[in-house]
């Protein structure tokens, strides 16, 4: 039997959709402690890339220390930070947020540094403040690769707070988990579906937000230089 | 009146972009800064508002020194349109355009109108226009949405760093004649950079040509510029064809045109040919009864046709160019008499009348003429400032 078809099995199961530990209450919880994760790492990066990338100094320092963080395993930080904090909500939040900053502020500051510096001069030129400058062209110019970075950051997030059920805490790691341990293959081919499914639809609810927040002027101007 | 005064500019590289500037800009004058690439012009432009700082000297706007003002109310009150425009690209043309007025606490609404406004007198339809963005526009309706945007808040400056360098030549001529247009309309004290001198002898009362090391080399009219050039590297700078393009500025009323050799349609050919060989001219001008002119006649094909005939019944070479000794410069009558088959272009009036054609000889005559006498009036002044 393959992959698919130990899923499926598992899947049309009415049991798996219903009490705590079905399906849409193991979602429900996936998806709390990845938003959650995200909202930290986003109230971090975002201010952050936006200074960085604004002032022009320390730009090269992002890139590089993005890159060495993102060679650090998240599985290894987990197990670092559970044995320096013990099991708790640090615990499986650390990490996961830890995951999503780079993402999110390599984008954010090269969507800043990236404005074309015509149309800075052009709006300093004019009379903006530092500050105008920034609210009112550079970041407007930035939000597609700001959404880029948050999109990155959300998938990551979701395809590893499995790890959450490392340390004994829900979501849909848990079935993986426990199938292993059980040796259900079912069970862990299935929750592999889900989570695979839910990474789809993250991409997705970022496709619409991208719509939503993406100035007008510049999703046609994309558009028409395809 | 903008006024620099010693003003040198070091950059932290060492670079001395501008040296010990000492330049008056007059109030309603547009003043073209030329030069050849690197001589510090947009350094220059960029100290009077503020965007670069000087390291030796004043920059003086209306008697203040800039360096007193708060950088971005100095600027709200200068006009600043830069070569790609620099267009915000999600803003539409009126949001574009309503920009500084928005900065200075105007309604939305209210800045919008004055925005439709200013589309108007820079020749961009509004209802079409408006809610474009700019990627949408061509590169010359571009700079001039970037023309009517340095205009917003009716600034008394304006500064222009190349602004139609980046269009093809057809659309920069027509963007610089409608500068001309506005400015003879707005009177803002302009500044523009450019490194065309063609463009600077356009567009300037006043041109300041740098050199490079950032010292100036001549502040003059464009008039001056070509006939009374300071120096070698002036002259060089100019252009070896200076004398032709320095004719844009003598009237052609001057010249003295051939009125003898214009015929009636109803001569002669016979009376035709004597007048000919009278004023040695080997074509004559046919004109209608309304004086308008049909054509020219070569004396020598005259002689082959039947002597009781007339002028009318005889094959005329076209007109050709013309131009109005009134109005007109000694350039375009050169140019129309070059441009002709004849050699020979024709004067008009207003209402299109004949009054008289022109030949080599009597241009090069009233060209020396001019030269002297534009030599004779610059001459006492002394060159340069
Ligand atoms: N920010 C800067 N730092 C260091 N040097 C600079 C800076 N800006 C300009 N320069 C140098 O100063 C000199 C004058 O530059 P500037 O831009 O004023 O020249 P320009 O006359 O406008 O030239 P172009 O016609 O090429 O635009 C050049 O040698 C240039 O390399
Ligand atoms: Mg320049």
């Amino acid at each position: 039997m393959s992959f698919l078809t130990f899923a499926w099995d598992w899947l049309k199961s009415p049991q798996q959709w219903q009490g705590p530990d079905g399906i849409p209450s193991r979602v429900l919880q996936h998806l709390a402690y990845s938003g959650l994760s995200l909202l930290i790492a986003t109230l971090i990066a975002v201010p952050l890339g936006l200074l960085i990338g604004h002032y022009g100094r320390g730009g090269f320092a992002v890139v590089n220390v993005t890159n060495i963080w993102r060679a650090i395993p998240t599985l290894g930080l987990l197990i670092l930070v559970v044995v320096l904090l013990g099991l708790g909500v640090l615990a499986w939040l650390i990490p996961l947020v830890a995951l999503a900053i780079p993402p999110i502020l390599v984008n954010t500051y090269e969507g800043v540094a990236g404005v074309d510096p015509e149309l800075k001069d052009a709006a300093r030129g004019m009379g903006m403040t530092s500050w105008q400058v920034l609210w009112k062209v550079e970041v407007p110019v930035a939000v597609p690769l700001i959404m880029l970075g948050l999109r990155t950051g959300a998938i990551f997030v979701v395809a590893t707070a499995t790890i959450a059920a490392e340390i004994g805490v829900g979501g849909l790691g848990r079935y993986i988990i426990d199938g292993l341990a059980s040796n259900n293959y079912g069970e862990v081919a299935g929750g592999a579906a889900v989570i695979v499914v839910l990474a789809l639809l993250i991409q997705l609810v970022f496709t619409g937000l991208r719509r939503l927040v993406v100035p007008t002027g510049l999703r046609l101007q994309a558009r028409s230089s395809r | 009146m903008i006024t620099f005064d010693g003003v040198t500019k070091r950059y932290p590289d060492g670079t001395v972009a501008v040296d010990s500037l000492n330049l008056d800009i007059p109030d309603g004058k547009i003043m073209v800064l030329v030069g050849p690439s690197g001589c510090g012009k947009t350094t220059t432009l960029r100290m009077i508002n503020r965007l670069v700082e000087p390291s030796a000297g004043r920059v003086l706007l209306d008697g203040r020194d800039v360096a007193d003002a708060n950088p971005s109310r100095l600027r709200r009150g200068i006009g600043y349109v830069i070569q790609q425009t620099g267009l915000f690209p999600h803003r539409t043309v009126e949001d574009n355009i309503a920009t500084v007025p928005m900065l200075t606490g105007r309604k939305k609404a209210d800045a919008r109108a004055r925005a439709r406004e200013l589309m108007e007198l820079v020749g961009l339809d509004p209802p079409t226009m408006a809610r474009r963005y700019p990627h949408q526009l061509s590169g010359g309706q571009q700079q001039r949405v970037g023309v009517a945007r340095a205009l917003a808040a009716d600034p008394p400056v304006l500064l222009m760093d190349e602004p139609f360098s980046a269009v093809d030549p057809i659309v920069r001529a027509a963007l610089q004649d409608e500068l001309i247009g506005l400015q003879a309309r707005l009177h803002k004290t302009v500044v523009l950079v450019t490194h065309d001198v063609e463009e600077a002898i356009k567009v300037g009362d006043l041109v300041a040509v740098f050199r490079p090391g950032g010292r100036l080399a001549q502040v003059d009219s464009p008039e001056r510029l070509l006939g009374a050039p300071a120096d070698d590297y002036v002259r060089d700078f100019v252009g070896f064809d200076r004398g032709i393009r320095r004719l844009s500025f003598f009237r052609a009323v001057s010249l003295d045109l051939a009125t003898d050799s214009v015929l009636p349609a109803a001569t002669t050919l016979a009376d035709a040919i004597t007048v000919g060989k009278r004023a040695g001219e080997p074509w004559l001008l046919v004109v209608g009864g309304d004086r308008k002119p049909l054509g020219w006649a070569a004396v020598a094909d005259l002689e082959s046709g039947p002597p009781d005939a007339t002028l009318a019944g005889a094959d005329l070479a076209p007109v050709g160019h013309t131009f109005r000794p009134e109005a007109d410069s000694l350039r375009a009558a050169l140019d129309a008499t070059l441009l002709s088959r004849t050699e020979r272009a024709v004067g008009v009036d207003d209402g299109g009348q004949v009054l008289g054609t022109t030949s080599y000889e009597r241009l090069r005559d009233a060209i020396r003429a001019a030269e002297e006498a534009a030599d004779r009036a610059a001459d006492p002044v002394g060159g340069g400032r």
